[in-house]
């Protein structure tokens, strides 16, 4: 018996280690997997459109532009401008957009500890949905001297006015509950829903009007120039860099706001930076894309059911996983019926909630919440 | 923090200094005192809505006292800011519901987050103690598994490593026992008493099986919104203290063979007029008081080893918690309920019993002129009355007159009116 059980634990130690081993080397592993395909399918993203462009030449124009590469001219110049001006900028957007709306799930979901928390729950949907609303009725398309046009201006403070307004709304006595944040943003969201309907039913051009909205509501990366992925780009960034630094406050919130107080955070103050910073990504995406549904929703808890709850991981693999799925969608909703193009929310519901419902049910992970 | 610990008097380990809390404007918790030493293992006894959480609350820094101070260390617990509490002060709540598939291990290292850096990284030394935590509490083997599919004993046992990763001096533990069924009680209570003794760790726990609370405990606090009792196990359980706070009749003794204290229920139900039977020395005046105004009235009794008997009192009023303590008897109605029937028909029966009835300088409102009515009768039966007449009776009776007619009724039946507690003394004393 004696050398029986012995010879069962030296099985079991050489089992154990290297998955304890692989676990650990994992987390940097994974995050080049998730680069690497980034990278692919922003070529794939590229090379497909109106014209069909050659990944090989892609690849070439683009190490091109880094200034330490330099290949031999063989293909067409207007290649090169496609590239550069047209599909590159638009790409680079989704992807960027992607992953601030995936960090903004994360965030929200994590603070709000309920499966249901998106980028848009505290009113930044509807906020932007009335600032582009009011900047598609005003006669004027553009302010004189700047690269934005007036709708994405609007739609970025009209998103960050109402969480401000929300947040200070539920906050009463230096606490904001979570429960009164939730019904304030639904509340905000039923009032700005309706204001923004009687701004287009008592705007002369609404015709007009409706028509750009419904485009814009259903979702899509409209730039023609870099200059707005430039700005758009910075804000999302230092957002992502912001929450990355927010990743162990977000672990101790799953044990409650009281747990987390135990652990020594001052819940109301982090509370306040995570919806601070949830906000602004949202606000930033939105801005540029119009409202993509879904990204931010699912691509957390996709990652969640395939890594594990970490924030440490969970977090940059979220803005990865969100940038690869709405570079796809989007690249599906261009080519689908080309050379019309599709909105892209239709394709991050279609194919984003059967692939989650995929996960969700073969899992073998228990995932309640 | 090094400076700060170098005062040379060494205090008690923590200090609960006067505090009074309410989570609205109605307070809940009156002028506590407590003095812990370090390495105790203190028990906190009381009923559903006593207040026990939210002292615990209180000690943990979440609330901050509304007046009176609470000193860890020495110094007042608000000034050490979260972190540095987090880092002296561990809790392990009731029960935990994580939305996430955290592993066991994963959990326990949450409790490290005190004393990462901003970036959030675990050294060395944050992975041997969260090591040294899950063997503490013997559960390295559940290291991977999935918290939230553990039983409810395995998670006890999860929250407490986690505390322990905090490196805590005091563990404040809110009814750590109750969702368990008795082998994971025990075992929990082992384990805490391990790291009490072993460690070095003061415990406060509040506790809801008084016999368990016996047998782990060396010093038990009795609560009700207020500190009742506060003493070794044999001198809290006693069953006039527990019939008081509980409201129940049982029975204390030491079974055959057993070591500790065992707290029984009542056999069967025990008749209404039993309450105010022969136990002890039989009760010769009733108090009638509230909102505080029974206070010396209560005390000076008590200082006269008079036994009396207080009622009714409502749960959270400061004058109940007081004559839990005090007086012989309480007969206790509800947190701000009106005088019911039955515990009218109680007070019926206790000033059927006593010699003299004391009435205090109450506010009169229509949840209790009951006892105005029930006194105004005993006063036609016979009984004599004193009514400690301290504030004017319009100023706080808020029933419109009717609360002043009964007074004035009471005095021409021959009640005698005094203006101190004095004053009320000597005629006590002359029964």
């Amino acid at each position: 018996m004696k050398i029986a059980t012995r010879n069962v634990k030296i099985e079991q130690r050489p089992d154990k280690q290297p998955i304890k081993g692989l676990r650990k080397l994992s987390m940097p592993l994974i995050l080049l997997i998730l680069s690497v395909l980034l990278c692919v399918v922003i070529l794939v993203a590229v090379s497909f459109g109106s014209t069909r462009i050659p990944m090989g030449t892609i690849a070439q124009i683009l190490l091109n532009g880094t200034g330490i590469f330099h290949f031999a001219r063989g293909w067409d110049p207007t290649a090169e401008i496609i590239i550069w001006q047209v599909r590159l900028p638009v790409v680079i957007g989704t992807a960027l957009v992607g992953a601030a709306l995936a960090v903004a799930g994360v965030l929200f979901q994590g603070m709000l500890r309920n499966p249901l928390a998106d980028p848009y729950l505290m009113g930044t949907s509807s906020g932007a949905a009335l600032g582009a609303a009011i900047a598609f009725v005003l006669p004027v398309d553009t302010v004189y001297g700047s690269f934005f046009s007036l709708t994405p201006l609007l739609a970025f403070f009209g998103a960050m006015l109402t969480v401000l307004f929300v947040y200070s709304i539920a906050r009463s006595d230096g606490h904001t509950p979570i429960v009164t944040l939730l019904l304030a943003g639904v509340v905000i969201n039923a009032v700005l829903v309706a204001l923004q309907t009687l701004v287009l039913t008592l705007s002369p051009h609404a015709q007009f009007g409706l028509q750009a909205l419904f485009s814009w509501l259903s979702g899509g990366v409209s730039v023609t120039s870099w200059p707005p992925i430039f700005v758009v780009g910075t804000i999302i960034l230092i957002g992502i860099a912001f929450s990355l630094a927010l990743t162990r406050v977000l672990d101790a919130f799953a044990l409650g706001e009281e747990g987390a107080a135990h652990l020594g955070l001052n819940v109301e103050r982090r509370k306040f930076v995570i919806i601070v910073v949830g906000s602004l990504l949202t606000a930033a995406a939105v801005s540029i894309s119009g409202l993509i549904g879904f990204v931010g929703l699912v691509t957390p808890h996709a990652m969640r059911l395939l890594l594990g709850p970490r924030h440490r991981l969970l977090l940059p693999a979220s803005a990865l996983g969100g940038a690869i799925f709405l570079t796809l969608a989007d690249l599906l909703a261009r080519i689908v019926i080309a050379p019309a193009v599709l909105p892209v929310g239709i394709f991050t519901a279609l194919v984003g909630a059967p692939f989650f419902l995929f996960l969700l049910r073969s899992g073998k992970r228990d995932y309640r919440w | 923090m090094e400076t700060r610990s170098s005062n040379p008097p060494k205090p008690s380990f923590l200090v609960v200094d006067g505090v009074t809390f309410g989570y609205g404007r109605e307070p809940l918790l009156y002028d506590v005192h407590l003095r812990v030493q370090a390495g105790e293992m203190i028990g906190l006894l009381g009923p559903n809505g006593s207040g026990k959480t939210t002292l615990l609350r209180l000690l943990s820094g979440v609330y901050s006292p509304q007046q009176g101070k609470i000193f860890l260390e020495g110094h007042d617990l608000q000034q050490w800011g979260r972190r540095n509490i987090a880092r002296r002060i561990a809790v392990v709540p009731q029960e935990l519901h994580m939305p996430f598939a955290f592993t066991v291990e994963q959990m326990v290292s949450l409790g490290r987050t005190p004393f990462v850096n901003f970036f959030g990284a675990l050294g060395a030394r944050d992975e041997r103690i969260v090591k040294d935590a899950l063997q503490a509490a013997t559960i390295e083997s559940l290291a991977d598994r999935i918290f939230n599919q553990l039983s409810g004993g395995e998670r006890q046992r999860v929250m407490i490593a986690m505390a322990l990763a905090q490196e805590p001096r005091l563990l404040l533990l809110d009814e750590p026992t109750s969702h368990l069924d008795i082998k994971y009680q025990i075992e929990t209570l082992e384990l805490v008493q391990f790291l009490n003794r072993e460690r070095g760790v003061t415990v406060i726990a509040a506790m809801h099986d008084l016999n368990l609370a016996a047998r782990y405990f060396p010093r038990l606090l009795l609560f009700q919104r207020g500190i009742v009792a506060d003493a070794a196990p044999a001198e809290v359980l006693e069953p006039g203290v527990l019939r008081r706070v509980y409201g129940v009749d049982v029975q204390v003794g030491i079974l055959r063979g057993a070591e500790h204290i065992s707290v029984l229920p009542p056999g069967s139900e025990i008749a209404e007029e039993d309450l105010f039977g022969e136990r002890g020395p039989r009760p010769l005046v009733h108090v009638m008081a509230g909102g505080g105004t029974g206070e010396m009235m209560m005390r000076a009794l008590a200082d006269a080893h008079i036994p009396f008997i207080a009622g009714a009192l409502n749960i959270g009023d400061s004058d109940h918690t007081l004559a839990l303590r005090l007086a012989s008897e309480v007969i206790t109605e509800q947190p701000y309920a009106p005088i019911s029937q039955l515990i009218q028909k109680q007070v019926r029966a206790s000033l059927a019993a006593v010699k003299l009835l004391i009435i205090c300088p109450m506010p009169i409102g229509p949840g209790n002129l009951a006892l105005l009515q029930e006194a105004v009768a005993a006063g036609q039966r016979g009984l004599p009355v004193l009514l400690l007449h301290t504030t004017d009776i319009a100023k706080r009776d808020y029933t419109g007159g009717e609360g002043q007619q009964l007074l004035d009724a009471l005095v021409r039946m021959g009640a005698k009116t005094v203006t101190s507690v004095g004053g009320a003394m000597d005629i006590v004393k002359q029964l």
